[in-house]
C-alpha cells in the first residue's frame, strides 16, 4: 500500500510538472506564430496569396503573401524569394528591406519574403537558437523572428526515415522532407513543403518571371558561401554581374548548380520554368557548427570568438576577423548583387528591362546601418 | 555540466535521464541563462520520433515473443542449419543486418531480426552476453550498410553532396567487419552442435499449431517497411512507429493468446529508462549548444594536429554519438569531412558515418547495446559493451584506414 501511495505521489508530481512545462513552454512557442508587421513602401501595387498558385495551400500554414510592385512602364518580371530558410536572417531581412523601400519604374518586382511560412514558427531543436532578434528602426525597436531551416513539424509530421525527392526519387535524410530548398519542383497535393514548392514554381510559370532570386545564408565553413549560384542559362548573367561587382570591391564566387543534386531552387527552377534562376549566399556564423554562445546578438554582429579561432585554423571559406560579419553587411551584399544582376539583365534584354529605385547600396548599409531602412 | 551529471548519476545514484536534466539546468544557470524552459523542451523534442519508434518496437517485440513466433523461428533455424555452422553465422549476420540496411535504424534492427536471432544463438550455446554483442554490432553495421545510411546522408547533406555512389564504399566498410566479428565471437561455440541434446531445450513448434499466420505480423512489418522503399509511389509511408503497432495488433490474433494491456505495460516499462535518457540527452545538447560548449568541442577537435585529428575522429565522433549517431554525424561529421577536402569525399563520408555509428554503443544512451542486452534479458548492459569493445576499436580503425587511403580506394569503387 505504501509503495502504491509513493507511486501515486510520483505520478501526480510528474503530471503537475509536465503541465507547468506545457503551459510555460507552450506560451513561448506560440509567440512565434504571429507574423511581424511589415510596412510596404507606398509603391506597392497589390498583394497576392501564394495559394492562388496551388489551391491546396489555402488556409494552411504554408500560405504566404507575395508583394507586387508594378512600374508605370512595361518591362520584365523579377521574383525575389526570402525566408526559404528562416534561420538565414539576411535572406528574409533583405526581402523585408526591399518591400519597405522599393519603387519600380519599369517592369514588375514580386517579393515573397516568407517562402516557407511555417518554418518561421519554430526553431531547430538542439541548435539553441534565439526566437527573436531586434533591429532599431526609424520608429524604434522592431522584433523579428529567427526561425528554422525546415517546415514546422506541427504542420508536417512525421518525417519519413528517408526522403524520396519527387520526381527524381533522389534519397536524402528524412528531415529534408521539410526543407523547401530540397522540395522543388514540388507536388500539387504533396506534403505541405512540396505544395509550397509547387506553388512557387507555378507562380514563376504563370507570371512569366524572367529573373528569380532565392536569398540564403550559410555557415562560414561551408564551401558554397559568399556565392552566386546559377544554373544553365543564368550562368553567363551571373559571371557578367560578378565581374562588375568586383569593380565595386564586392567579391563573390560563381558556383554552378550541381546537375545531379535535385530539389534545389536553382536546379529545378532552371529545369521546370523559363526563368533565369539565381541563388545568393552570405556567411552567417549563427548557423555554423563551430559557433560559441548562441546569443541573439550574434545574428546582428556576426562576431563569435570560436569563429575567430576557426579563422586562425584556416577552416573558414570567408575572410573573418574582429569585425565579424554583421547583418547589415550581409544584407548589403544581397542587395548589391540583386541590383547588379537586375541591371545586367536589363541591359542584355532591354525588352524585359526592370528599373527600380529606393534601395540602399552596399556602402549605404555599411555606413548608415540597417535601421535607417526599417 | 559534466561534473553535475557525474555527481547526480554516480554519487546520488539518480536515473541517468534525471541526472542529465539536472546537469542541463545547472549548465544553463551557470551560463547566465536561468532555467530556460523553452530550450529544455525544444532540445528533448528532437527525440520525439525515436521515442515513439522505441516504444512501439518494444511492444511489437513483446507481442511476437509471447505469441510463440520468436521461439518457433529459433527452432527452425537451429534444426535446419546446425550442420553448417559457418553458413549459419554468415546468413544470420546478414539476416540481422537487413532491417538496418533498409531503415537506417539500429534500434529497429535489434528489436526485430536481433530479437528473432537471439534465442537461436543462445540455444546454440553462445553466452547470452556474447549474443547481445553480436546483435549490437550487426545492428550498427546494418544501419551503416547500404542502401540506406542516414549518417552518411546527413554528412553529405551538410556539404550538398548527393547520396550517390556510396554503395560500394559502404559495403566495403560494413560487410567484412560484420561477418568477421560474428564468426570470431560465435564460431567456436557452434562448431560442434549436438542437435539431439538441444531439441528438448527448444521452444514448442507453434508453427504446427498456428501455421503460417504465426509469422504474419513479422511479414506485415517487413512488407510495409520494404514496400515504401521499393515502391514509394504505391505504398503509403506509414512511418516505422505505426508499422510496428500494426504488426503488434496483428500479432495478437496470430499465435498464443495474450493480454495486450499487460504486454504493452511491460514493454513500455522496459523502454522507460531509455526514453528518459533520450529526453535528458536532448536537453543536454540544447544547453551545450546554447552556452557554446558544443562549438568549443568542435573547435577543439579541429585544432588538433593532423595525426591527432585522426585520433580525434576515432574518439570524439563515437563519444559525441552518445547523444545519437545522427547528431554526431551532423555536428562533427560535417566539419571533419570539410577538414579532409581533397580526399575522396564519398569514401571519407562513408568512413566517418561508420565511426559515427559506433555512437550507438556509447553510454549513457548506447541504444544498440541497451536493447541488445534487453533482448537477451541481461540487466547490466555494460557487460555487453565490454564484449563489443574490441570490435568497436577495430571498426574505428577500419574507418580511419578508409580515410587515410580514400583516394587509393576510390580507384576501385
Amino acid at each position: 500500500m505504501n509503495q502504491y501511495k509513493t507511486h501515486l505521489m510520483v505520478g501526480i508530481i510528474s503530471i503537475a510538472a509536465a503541465v507547468i512545462l506545457i503551459i510555460v513552454a507552450g506560451k513561448q512557442f506560440r509567440q512565434m506564430h504571429h507574423d511581424e508587421p511589415l510596412f510596404p513602401s507606398q509603391f506597392l501595387t497589390r498583394t497576392i496569396p501564394l495559394s492562388e498558385f496551388n489551391k491546396n495551400l489555402q488556409d494552411t500554414p504554408g500560405d504566404a503573401t507575395i508583394y507586387c510592385f508594378e512600374g508605370n512602364e512595361p518591362g520584365g518580371n523579377v521574383l525575389i524569394v526570402g525566408g526559404t530558410h528562416p534561420n538565414e536572417a539576411a535572406g528574409f531581412i533583405t526581402a523585408y528591406l526591399i518591400i519597405e523601400n522599393l519603387r519600380v519604374q519599369q517592369g514588375t518586382v514580386y517579393v515573397l519574403p516568407r517562402a516557407n511560412h511555417s518554418a518561421f514558427t519554430h526553431n531547430d531543436p538542439q541548435e539553441g537558437h534565439p526566437q527573436f532578434f531586434t533591429i532599431v528602426g526609424k520608429t524604434g525597436e522592431r522584433r523579428f523572428r529567427y526561425g528554422s531551416r525546415n517546415t514546422n513539424q506541427v504542420d508536417q509530421w512525421p518525417d519519413p526515415e528517408i526522403y524520396l525527392h519527387f520526381p527524381s526519387n533522389q534519397k536524402l535524410a528524412g528531415n529534408e522532407t521539410r526543407n523547401l530548398n530540397r522540395a522543388y519542383p514540388g507536388k500539387i497535393n504533396g506534403t505541405l513543403t512540396e505544395r509550397v514548392a509547387y506553388a512557387i514554381v507555378n507562380f514563376i510559370n504563370t507570371e512569366h518571371i524572367d529573373l528569380a532570386f532565392d536569398l540564403h545564408e550559410a555557415a562560414p565553413e561551408y564551401p558554397v558561401v559568399n556565392a552566386i549560384v546559377s544554373a544553365g542559362r543564368s550562368q553567363e548573367l551571373a559571371s557578367e554581374a560578378n565581374i562588375e561587382l568586383q569593380f565595386e570591391d564586392l567579391y563573390y564566387s560563381i558556383e554552378p548548380s550541381p546537375y545531379n543534386f535535385h530539389g534545389l531552387s536553382h536546379r529545378e527552377w532552371a529545369d521546370f520554368t523559363g526563368t533565369y534562376p539565381i541563388l545568393l549566399e552570405t556567411a552567417n556564423p549563427m548557423q555554423g557548427r563551430l559557433r560559441g554562445k548562441s546569443a541573439a546578438s550574434l545574428i546582428m554582429t556576426g562576431l563569435d570568438p570560436m569563429y575567430l579561432k576557426a579563422a586562425k585554423l584556416g577552416v573558414l571559406k570567408v575572410p573573418y576577423d574582429n569585425a565579424g560579419i554583421p547583418l547589415n553587411l550581409r544584407v548589403g551584399r544581397h542587395v548589391a548583387a540583386i541590383a547588379k544582376i537586375v541591371d545586367v539583365f536589363s541591359r542584355n534584354y532591354p525588352e524585359h528591362a526592370i528599373i527600380v529605385s529606393g534601395l540602399p547600396t552596399h556602402d549605404d548599409l555599411i555606413t548608415l546601418g540597417l535601421g535607417r531602412y526599417f | 555540466m559534466v561534473g553535475s551529471f557525474i555527481l547526480f548519476a554516480m554519487l546520488f545514484k539518480l536515473p541517468i535521464g534525471i541526472s542529465l536534466i539536472i546537469a542541463s539546468i545547472a549548465g544553463a544557470f551557470v551560463a547566465g541563462e536561468g532555467v530556460p524552459i523553452r530550450h529544455l523542451v525544444e532540445g528533448s523534442f528532437l527525440y520525439f520520433d525515436p521515442i515513439l519508434i522505441i516504444a512501439t518496437a518494444m511492444i511489437f517485440m513483446e507481442v511476437i515473443r509471447r505469441s510463440g513466433a520468436l521461439g518457433s523461428i529459433s527452432r527452425f533455424i537451429i534444426v535446419r542449419m546446425h550442420r553448417r555452422p559457418f553458413w549459419l553465422l554468415f546468413f544470420l549476420t546478414l539476416f540481422i543486418m537487413f532491417p538496418g540496411m533498409i531503415t537506417g535504424l539500429s534500434t529497429a534492427t535489434v528489436l526485430t531480426t536481433g530479437a528473432i536471432a537471439a534465442p537461436a544463438l543462445m540455444l546454440l550455446g553462445i553466452p547470452h552476453v556474447t549474443v547481445a554483442a553480436m546483435i549490437a554490432m550487426s545492428a550498427i553495421l546494418g544501419m551503416i550498410a547500404p542502401p540506406i545510411n542516414v549518417p552518411a546522408m546527413i554528412i553529405g547533406g551538410g556539404v550538398d553532396m548527393p547520396y550517390i555512389g556510396f554503395e560500394l564504399p559502404l559495403m566495403f566498410a560494413t560487410f567484412p567487419l560484420a561477418i568477421s566479428f560474428n564468426l570470431a565471437l560465435g564460431y567456436k561455440y557452434v562448431r560442434n552442435i549436438q542437435i539431439d541434446k538441444m531439441i528438448p531445450k527448444l521452444d514448442t513448434d507453434y508453427f504446427e499449431i498456428y501455421g503460417w499466420r504465426l509469422f504474419l505480423p513479422l511479414l506485415v512489418v517487413i512488407v510495409l517497411m520494404l514496400g515504401v522503399r521499393i515502391f514509394p509511389a504505391v505504398f503509403p509511408n506509414l512511418g516505422v512507429s505505426l508499422i510496428f503497432i500494426i504488426g503488434a495488433i496483428i500479432g495478437l490474433f496470430c499465435g498464443k493468446k495474450m493480454n495486450f494491456w499487460h504486454v504493452s505495460h511491460s514493454a513500455i516499462q522496459e523502454a522507460l529508462p531509455v526514453i528518459g535518457i533520450l529526453l535528458g540527452i536532448g536537453m543536454f545538447i540544447q544547453i551545450m549548444t546554447l552556452t557554446g560548449v558544443r562549438g568549443l568541442l568542435v573547435i577543439g577537435s579541429l585544432s588538433l594536429p593532423s595525426f591527432w585529428r585522426y585520433v580525434s575522429i576515432a574518439v570524439m565522433v563515437p563519444l559525441f554519438g552518445a547523444v545519437s549517431a545522427y547528431g554526431s554525424a551532423s555536428v562533427l561529421g560535417v566539419p571533419f569531412l570539410l577538414a579532409f577536402l581533397g580526399k575522396n569525399e564519398i569514401i571519407v563520408g562513408s568512413a566517418i558515418s561508420l565511426i559515427a555509428g559506433l555512437g550507438d554503443l556509447m553510454p549513457p544512451t548506447a541504444l544498440a547495446g541497451i536493447f541488445a542486452a534487453q533482448v537477451v534479458k541481461e540487466k547490466n548492459y555494460f557487460k555487453v559493451l565490454k564484449v563489443t569493445l574490441i570490435p568497436a576499436v577495430i571498426t574505428a580503425l577500419w574507418g580511419i584506414l578508409m580515410i587515410l587511403s580514400a583516394n587509393f580506394l576510390a580507384k576501385f569503387m
